[in-house]
């Protein structure tokens, strides 16, 4: 469960978060949805410990080996291979280096295993940066748009491995602009707009409210409707 | 131990993957050859080891701080180091993995530099000893630049005068008496002291690096734990 109550965040004079209070129950998959610069990196960033809030609490029932992150900036090291880079944290958490060929398997790198990070292309390295947050088998799992940038194809590959962690029992934690990818991945969405969240729910449900199911629910017309604002 | 073991084995594959790194560590040692074949055994009246002492003292006052500074630095830039910290990784393992590579490299120059020197048997130990803790001591004050700066350009436009100011002092010292008092507290001016004169009593250049050394561990551990997340 990650929880988080009354977050305040302030950066000198600004307030990037106000009041915000959610739950994400285990084996959940929890979208914050909203524009960049709405917040939702800081959000992150508080829950994972890199950020202290300002006011508020919050609370993750993991320990920091059981989580996983997966952020925009990768971290990857861009002269070692894939297999490398996932060597080290199966060395560091102690697990066999076999779960780095299985992890890599998983998200279809198998075969750029010994290819340095650096030749890689961007779709590629997302998906390595995902198989580095998933190798301990994270009870939490934090993702900062996972698929933003990417090929349907490759998107489309990402979520069926979320959705296979959360049948695994972890509870995902995941921020993106894309309201379809929410939809159909989400159990549980924040909208969120200017560091306040205007609303929140199943994502059916917060749609049926606002009348804003049409053939599929659209989230995007439910945000725009509470804040005029575009998405992107 | 486990994650130290861990960050040694990849900072080692880096490192033989990183070719400018490499260029630092063998440069010193091949002029220090050069000069010692070229000028030091053509002229009896200067000894065969002056090259190895000089260029060993600037090796381990300079190279050690650029190229310890810059490693980490990279690590904060690219947001690397983040992700060892939220794996768990402590201070003391993160440095033990990456200063302990930089210390193996180092062990190797330095014993380069000591074959090169001709030493005796007693004189090659004092020789390895006092650069080891002079490398520990660079090493440490690497690491700490590279926690306290912004980015990797940043760690080469302040660690390399800083180290040149602690790999050329010693020299400055040896004529002007203001800096040499100034420089006995620094740990390249005891080893270049103790590499040039194989007599000198090693108890007080051994008890100032150790306090070098002491210092600058615990500049490095409160720079980790305050810059460790940011960049």
């Amino acid at each position: 469960m990650i929880q988080m109550t009354n977050v305040i965040k302030r950066f000198g004079s600004q307030t990037v978060l106000t009041d915000v209070s959610f739950t994400a129950h285990t084996s959940q998959i929890f979208g914050l949805l909203g524009p960049s610069g709405a917040g939702k990196t800081t959000i992150i960033n508080i829950l994972t410990n890199q950020l202290q809030a300002d006011g508020g609490s919050h609370t993750i029932d993991a320990a920091p080996f059981e989580t996983g992150l997966m952020l925009d900036e990768d971290g990857l090291y861009v002269r070692l291979s894939c297999l490398e880079n996932l060597n080290l944290f199966a060395d560091i958490y102690g697990l066999p280096r076999s779960r780095s060929k299985e992890v890599l398997e998983s998200v279809g790198l198998q075969d750029a295993a010994k290819k340095a990070v650096s030749a890689l292309s961007r779709g590629m390295r997302q998906r390595l940066a995902l198989a580095r947050a998933i190798i301990n088998e994270p009870k939490v799992l934090f993702l900062d748009e996972p698929t933003s940038g990417l090929d349907p194809t490759t998107a489309r590959g990402i979520h069926k491995l979320i959705n296979g962690l959360r049948e695994r029992g972890s509870t995902i934690f995941l921020t993106t602009h894309n309201m379809d990818e929410a939809v159909k991945l989400c159990d549980h969405v924040a909208l969120l707009h200017k560091g306040v969240i205007v609303e929140q729910g199943v994502p059916k449900e917060i749609c049926e409210r606002h009348n804003a199911i049409k053939t599929v629910p659209d989230l995007e017309a439910v945000f725009f409707k509470l804040t005029g604002a575009e998405l992107e | 131990m486990r994650s130290a073991k861990a960050i040694f084995i990849r900072q080692a594959t880096d490192l033989f993957k990183n070719r400018l790194v490499m260029v630092q560590y063998i440069i010193f040692p091949v002029v220090a050859f050069i000069f010692t074949e070229m000028v030091a055994k053509a002229d009896e009246s200067i000894p065969d080891y002056m090259f190895v002492s000089m260029f060993a003292a600037i090796f381990a006052g300079m190279t050690l701080v650029a190229t310890t500074a810059g490693v980490i630095a990279e690590d904060r830039e690219n947001k690397s180091l983040r992700f060892l910290i939220m794996a768990g990784v402590k201070p003391h393992e993160y440095l033990l993995g990456i200063g302990g590579v930089i210390l193996a490299a180092s062990f190797l120059v330095s014993l380069a530099f000591a074959l090169m020197g001709g030493f005796s048997a007693a004189n090659f130990a004092r020789f390895l000893t006092i650069m080891m803790l002079s490398s520990t001591a660079s090493i440490l004050l690497g690491a700490s630049i590279g926690m306290l700066v912004r980015n990797q350009q940043a760690a080469t436009a302040i660690g390399m005068p800083v180290a040149m100011i602690l790999g050329f002092g010693p020299m400055l010292a040896m004529f002007n008496t203001t800096v040499e008092k100034i420089f006995s507290f620094f740990y390249t001016q005891q080893l270049n002291v103790v590499a040039n004169d194989f007599t000198v009593d090693l108890t007080k250049p051994i008890t100032i690096v150790l306090v070098n050394i002491a210092f600058l561990l615990v500049l490095f551990t409160v720079a980790y734990r305050k810059k460790g997340l940011s960049a």
